[in-house]
């Protein structure tokens, strides 16, 4: 029974780490959609944020400027998203999907010569604890600091939100851009600062996959999870705790379905590997059925282009 | 203390139209001013500039003889100039407090005793902590100018507050804003409603095309005189002539005509019967909701009835569709001009584009005629004046009257037999009101036939030659206008008179 018990344990925290880069992204893109901007972009800014962070250890052979590197390069990429849709008054989504793609063929370009070269050991916290405790060890030790960061960060993201001034200005923005400008409210410094956040989460999403998560550089690494992170702000009606819900979900049926093939249960190998995004959907649409409370934080203004009368 | 406000020589051009043309006013505080002047007079401009949102030209702002610099609506705010827009400048999702406190340096505690101070003092029922969503438009409006007096402000600008009103809310603001102006701060009001002029203002400045056209005091004005000054010439009094060529031509008949809806919130119209003659005018009563958007959208085919029928000159029109319909030379003008009369974001003869006729040719060969629709939107432009040449223009900025004008003008250019129109001077400007009655009873008298569907007493009683009143989806006898008075009117719509 104990090994069954710390296996419980190693296989929950397995399920944990998985939805890291996706708690990450999608509570950076929540942030940038609340202001009212509608970055499609997550993927790409992901897959940047993989490939700089690896390229960065490799050179500098320094963790901490690999992960300082992926924030930075994220960020830079939603800058360039942020001048052409806030500056240069271009379409959201359609700036977003070039951003994808256009990160998708740099990182690709960049990778080139990264392809192989082992990664290295990051650093873990705890983890004499993870042995020392059954089941609680596993699941909440021995991890990285950006796993632990992850997991505080949709509670600090609601904080944030709710709470604090600048919170109440993003949401503002985001509800009526024409308003919050009337009030006296800088509309493109607001949605830039989201833009940036977003994008340097982003960056750290995509880092965690290429240093901790498997250490390695492949090619279009990230394998969707930019897309998944931008489903699960939108059927997490932009609500950061469920996002964290939604997170965990997605990452712990598509470890649970992995084990069942293995196991060799005689479910088609398709529908096992269709079942987390499923899944995920299903239990967000459930737990987000509140049509008013959908009403109150589905940001008014998203995707919508802003300019000031002059 | 005393505050004075002066505005000197405010210029603003826009392309193609100069909103505030060399503009000087002077306001002192202790009296309640109005600007009046119709829809694009440049009244909103000026409230804009004085509020920091736009900048002027040219131009000077002076608060008590202290050089104002409003770059910004901060600097409104600043300076303690606060201002109620018309269209609501509240953040629909946040809470009621959270709109208050995302402009105050107060902390949350703080603005919370200053706000319930002042709902306390001024009487106003607000749940703080409700969605702005939830609340109707008065309530929205107390809590903009709620957030105007946490700033303490030396001057008030109300931009057209009573237009989503109902009249106890317009009762209770106008006591307020005496109130306020009892406590010595500078109200300026800005309308283009004549009566409210008189009932509420001390003084009362006109503009008219980006002009000040007259500087006056309300005691010394009456209703006739400020119309004739904001319109810029006498109105023509409407007349109607009853006994135009009525030939007793039957053109159209509804009979035994039903509807249910699965919409809880439609209202099932029941056993609908009526015929109209050539040449004539049948006006519809009744309070707003009783049937008239369903009755509109059966006689325009937007909607199918279950049963009865509705004969255009002899030819069972029930099951056609509003295209269909217009073919047989049946014209509509619905009430919503903007969503669903004409779409804003498209370009004037985009719009006029979308009446398209088998005989009008906008489209060869499924492309698009540019030229030919240009010119025939040029035509409707200039036969129904509406105030720009520009084609191209976006429908969103026309103002209200000039978009009624282009629709109607759209329907009429046609020549129709019959236009089906439903409140087609619902918030508009008398001159826009003016041009509007003046073309129905032309076409009237051209042996055209209407059915005016409409909320306003008066223009029904001064237009129709027949009139009936729709009351929980049911017409009631039609009678003739002559035997027709406000008073039975009332009663009629209320449900009170069974006939």
């Amino acid at each position: 029974m104990n090994i069954d018990i710390n296996f419980l344990g190693i296989l929950i925290g397995a399920i944990m780490a998985s939805s890291v880069p996706l708690i990450l992204a999608a509570s950076g893109e929540l942030i940038t959609e609340r202001s009212g901007v509608l970055n499609l972009g997550v993927e790409g800014m992901m897959i940047i944020g993989a490939i700089s962070g690896f390229a960065l250890m490799v050179i500098t052979d320094n963790l901490f400027l690999a992960i300082i590197g992926s924030m930075l390069s994220g960020l830079l990429l939603s800058f360039i998203f942020g001048f052409l849709t806030q500056s240069l008054l271009t379409n959201h989504v359609a700036t977003g999907l070039a951003l994808t793609i256009f990160g998708i063929g740099l990182s690709a370009m960049i990778g080139k010569d990264f392809v192989g070269i082992p990664g290295k050991e990051f650093p873990l916290l705890f983890v004499n604890l993870k042995e020392a405790i059954p089941l609680f060890g596993p699941i909440f030790f021995g991890h990285s600091i950006v796993f632990y960061f992850a997991f505080l960060l949709p509670f600090g993201t609601n904080y944030f939100l709710k709470k604090t001034k600048i919170g109440l200005i993003v949401r503002a923005v985001g509800d009526s851009p024409v308003s919050a400008a009337n009030q006296g409210i800088n509309v493109l410094l607001v949605r830039y600062c989201c833009i940036l956040y977003g994008g340097a989460m982003c960056g750290l999403g995509g880092a965690y996959l290429s240093l901790i998560y498997t250490p390695q550089w492949i090619e279009n690494m990230t394998a969707g999870r930019g897309w998944i992170a931008l489903a699960l702000v939108v059927f997490a009606t932009w609500s950061p705790l469920k996002v964290l819900v939604g997170a965990i979900i997605f990452g712990g049926i598509t470890i649970l379905q992995l084990h069942m093939q293995a196991i060799g249960i005689r479910i088609p190998v398709q529908f096992l590997s269709a079942l987390p995004y499923i899944m995920t959907i299903v239990v967000l649409v459930i737990i987000s059925r509140d049509s008013r409370k959908i009403k109150l934080n589905t940001p008014t203004s998203l995707g919508q282009i802003f300019y000031k009368e002059k | 203390m005393n505050t004075k406000l002066k505005v000197s020589k405010i210029s603003k051009i826009y392309p193609g139209c100069i909103a505030n043309d060399n503009v000087s006013l002077n306001f002192e505080s202790g009296k309640i001013y109005a600007l009046l002047g119709e829809n694009g007079a440049g009244k909103s401009t000026l409230v804009k500039i004085l509020s920091g949102v736009i900048n002027p030209d040219k131009g000077q702002i002076f608060l008590n003889d202290k050089l104002l610099k409003l770059t910004s609506p901060k600097d409104a705010k600043n300076n303690n100039i606060g201002m109620v827009f018309q269209h609501f400048n509240l953040f629909e999702t946040l809470s009621v407090f959270e709109n208050l406190s995302i402009d105050s340096e107060k902390n949350n505690y703080q603005l919370r005793i200053l706000v319930n101070n002042i709902l306390k003092k001024y009487n106003f029922k607000i749940d703080l902590d409700v969605p702005i969503l939830n609340l109707s438009a008065g309530q929205k409006q107390k809590v903009e100018i709620v957030r105007c007096l946490i700033r303490n402000p030396k001057v008030l600008i109300m931009d057209e507050p009573t237009s989503v009103l109902t009249e106890q809310e317009t009762e209770d603001l106008f006591l307020s804003l005496k109130k306020f102006s009892r406590e010595g701060i500078l109200i300026i009001y800005i309308t283009h409603k004549l009566k409210e002029v008189l009932s509420l203002c001390d003084e009362v400045a006109v503009m008219r095309k980006g002009k000040v056209v007259s500087i006056s005091r309300t005691v010394d004005e009456e209703l006739s005189s400020l119309a004739n000054k904001m319109i810029g010439e006498s109105l023509n009094k409407i007349k109607k002539m009853t006994s135009h060529n009525l030939s007793g031509e039957q053109i159209l008949s509804v009979s035994r005509l039903n509807f249910n809806s699965e919409d809880p919130y439609e209202v099932n119209l029941v056993d609908i019967n009526f015929t109209l003659n050539k040449g004539e005018c049948l006006g519809i009563a009744g309070i707003s909701g009783n049937g008239q958007n369903e009755l509109f959208q059966i006689l325009s085919g937007e909607t199918l009835s279950n049963n009865g029928s509705i004969k255009f000159r002899s030819k069972e029109i029930s099951k056609l569709n509003p295209k269909e319909r217009r073919e047989y030379l049946m014209a509509f003008s619905p009430e919503d001009r903007i969503s669903q009369a004409a779409v804003p974001s498209l370009k004037i003869y985009e719009n006029v584009a979308l009446n398209n006729f088998k005989t009008s040719n906008f489209f060869e060969k499924g492309l698009f005629n540019e030229r030919k629709i240009k010119d025939h939107s040029k035509k409707i432009l200039s036969n129904f004046s509406v105030n720009t040449d520009n084609v191209n223009l976006k429908s969103q900025f026309l103002s209200g009257g000039n978009l009624q004008k282009l629709i109607l003008g759209r329907e009429l250019i046609t020549s129709p037999e019959l236009l089906i129109c439903f409140n087609p001077t619902w918030g508009l400007d008398v001159g826009a009101i003016n041009y509007i009655h003046q073309t129905l009873v032309k076409i009237n008298e051209q042996g055209k036939s209407i059915i005016l569907i409409s909320t306003d007493n008066d223009e029904l009683l001064q237009l129709s030659d027949r009139i009936s009143v729709i009351n929980k989806g049911k017409l009631s006898k039609i009678m003739s206008a002559e035997e027709v008075n406000p008073e039975k009117l009332g009663l009629l719509m209320g449900g009170g008179l069974v006939d």
